[in-house]
């Protein structure tokens, strides 16, 4: 028990803020990325006593923090259709200007074009672009081929290319 | 991160969230349950359960928004049907 406190506790050293970054990356605001660091640390440490040591805490971590973080996206997408909401001011909800964003017009126009994309590519070109993970990280992260993540890196590039270029 | 995030945080965030979080595993001992009182809890559990089956057959209870919510993911319904319903209704 111990030990698991320990390497718990290691976890929240190393990684909380880089995992928060991958978290607001995903959800844009801050309330909602420190709301699911609780639950994602919490669900660590439930399924610490599951976790492999040969197996990459990083990787184990982000893992968790991914499937939470879709699974949160998607929540709050039907949410917002059975409140008679339009799904697509979730673009604007990410990129308003709000007290803890502090982005330049290009940033914000970046973020703004992330948010159309959706959730998979989001998160793919988030991992790719902010995070500079290998494609065989996001792979064991996601559960994705290689492949299939280049593909889908691709295409969310070029969609925000076209979005960018559309919006000047 | 390697590229600028747009985004910043309230002052002195991460050193509070470590704390928040290095609390975590003190907080689900202290919610443990003693074998006995995890008994006393299952049998409260299937009283309840009993209660609320009892309660369903005889009532029809407004399903919650987390119920819904849950039930539309887990029938595989898209983002687009569920869009389709509501603003055709």
């Amino acid at each position: 028990m111990l030990e698991q406190e320990r390497f718990f506790n290691d976890l929240v050293k190393q990684y909380s803020e880089p995992l928060y970054w991958h978290v607001r990356a995903m959800v844009g605001n801050h309330d909602d990325a420190d709301d699911l660091m609780q639950d994602i640390y919490i669900k660590a440490w439930n399924a610490l006593p599951r976790f492999r040591g040969d197996s990459d805490p990083f990787t184990w971590l982000w893992r968790i923090a991914t499937n939470e973080t879709i699974s949160f996206l998607r929540k709050a997408r039907v949410r917002a259709a059975l409140s008679f909401s339009r799904i697509d001011s979730e673009a604007e909800r990410v990129s308003d200007p709000n007290p803890y964003f502090d982005g330049d017009k290009a940033l914000r126009a970046l973020r703004k074009a992330m948010a159309t994309l959706p959730d998979k590519q989001r998160l793919v070109f988030t991992m790719r672009y902010y995070e500079e993970l290998s494609y065989e990280q996001m792979s064991e992260i996601t559960g994705t081929s290689v492949g299939a993540l280049k593909t889908s890196y691709h295409i969310a590039f070029e969609k925000i290319k076209d979005f960018l270029t559309t919006s000047d | 991160m390697k590229k600028q995030m747009p985004y910043s945080t309230p002052e002195g965030y991460f050193d509070k969230l470590q704390t928040r979080l290095s609390d975590i595993p003190a907080r689900r001992s202290r919610i443990n349950l003693t074998p006995y009182l995890a008994l006393a809890a299952s049998f409260a559990l299937a009283a309840l359960a009993g209660n609320y089956i009892l309660m369903k057959t005889t009532a029809s209870q407004p399903a919650s928004d987390e119920e819904i919510v849950e039930y539309l993911i887990d029938s595989g319904m898209t983002l687009a049907q569920l869009e389709d319903a509501v603003y055709d209704y």
